[in-house]
């Protein structure tokens, strides 16, 4: 059966070009991925997505957290605001091991409005940057961790 | 399964909350005999209504074990499909579907 022979080396084909191009997509993703989260100082994971941009102090953001989190290994927080246009938010605990904590995207399909559970190494800032078009907002909270401890963050 | 969708709608938006089973071990802890227990966290996690993107996230092991998030869909009808991935740093993915309710 020469034609199925022939469509089932077209299909396999079209598997193989699949594969490959998620496969590239996926690798080209791990690089990126590998360096924004690369274990390191604050500063250089800032620098990495920030260097050279304009960043504005906002209160327009809001960010609630314990004050005083017991257990850093689960600090629940919430990130809010009433800009509905903001693109991208990017969690950072400034004394972890790895600092940038996660990156959100967001669609104009979702309020800007997140819950989550981090872990925080030990007492720091927690900054959240928010991006709506070429403009860059901050909000910055101090967390006191009471168990912090090796190996969190 | 390794994830757990809930929503429900409230004054002008639907909340939607995500649990997720997963140890997001971040390769610096200790297992009881002081062997380091390799690193093993979600890298992505990817949420779509009716197949469109609606948030997608980026994290590592600074976010806490059994990961738990809470977005707000600005509309949705009853039976849309809420459709959760995530992938992992060794490769592994799961995802679930859940349906919204009147």
């Amino acid at each position: 059966m020469p034609s199925s022979r022939r469509l089932f080396l077209k299909k396999t084909g079209t598997l193989a070009a699949g594969a490959l191009l998620a496969g590239v997509s996926a690798k080209a993703l791990a690089i990126e991925h590998t360096q924004y989260f690369a274990a390191g100082d604050f500063a250089a994971s800032y620098a990495r997505l920030f260097a050279g941009q304009t960043i504005i102090d906002s209160d327009l953001l809001e960010m609630s957290l314990p004050d005083i989190a017991e257990d850093g290994a689960v600090v629940p927080i919430t990130i809010s605001s009433d800009l509905d246009d903001v693109e991208r938010l990017y969690l950072f605990a400034d004394k972890n091991p790895t600092p940038l904590v996660a990156e959100f995207e967001l669609t104009p399909l979702v309020s800007t409005y997140l819950t989550a559970r981090i872990k925080l190494a030990e007492s720091c800032n927690v900054i959240l940057i928010a991006r709506r078009g070429d403009q860059l907002l901050r909000r910055s909270r101090w967390v006191k961790v009471v168990h912090g401890g090796c190996g969190v963050g | 399964m390794s994830i757990k969708i809930r929503s429900r709608r409230l004054d002008g938006y639907i909340e939607v909350k995500v649990l997720i089973s997963h140890p997001m071990e971040n390769g610096r802890n200790r297992d009881a005999n002081g062997e380091l227990i390799p690193a093993h966290f979600i890298e992505q996690l990817v949420v779509k209504l009716n197949g469109q993107n609606v948030l997608s996230s980026h994290m590592a092991g600074s976010v806490s074990k059994n990961p738990f998030f809470t977005f707000r869909l600005k509309s949705g009808e009853a039976g849309d499909k809420i459709a959760v991935t995530w992938m992992d740093n060794r490769q592994i993915s799961d995802s679930a579907e859940h349906l919204l309710d009147e």
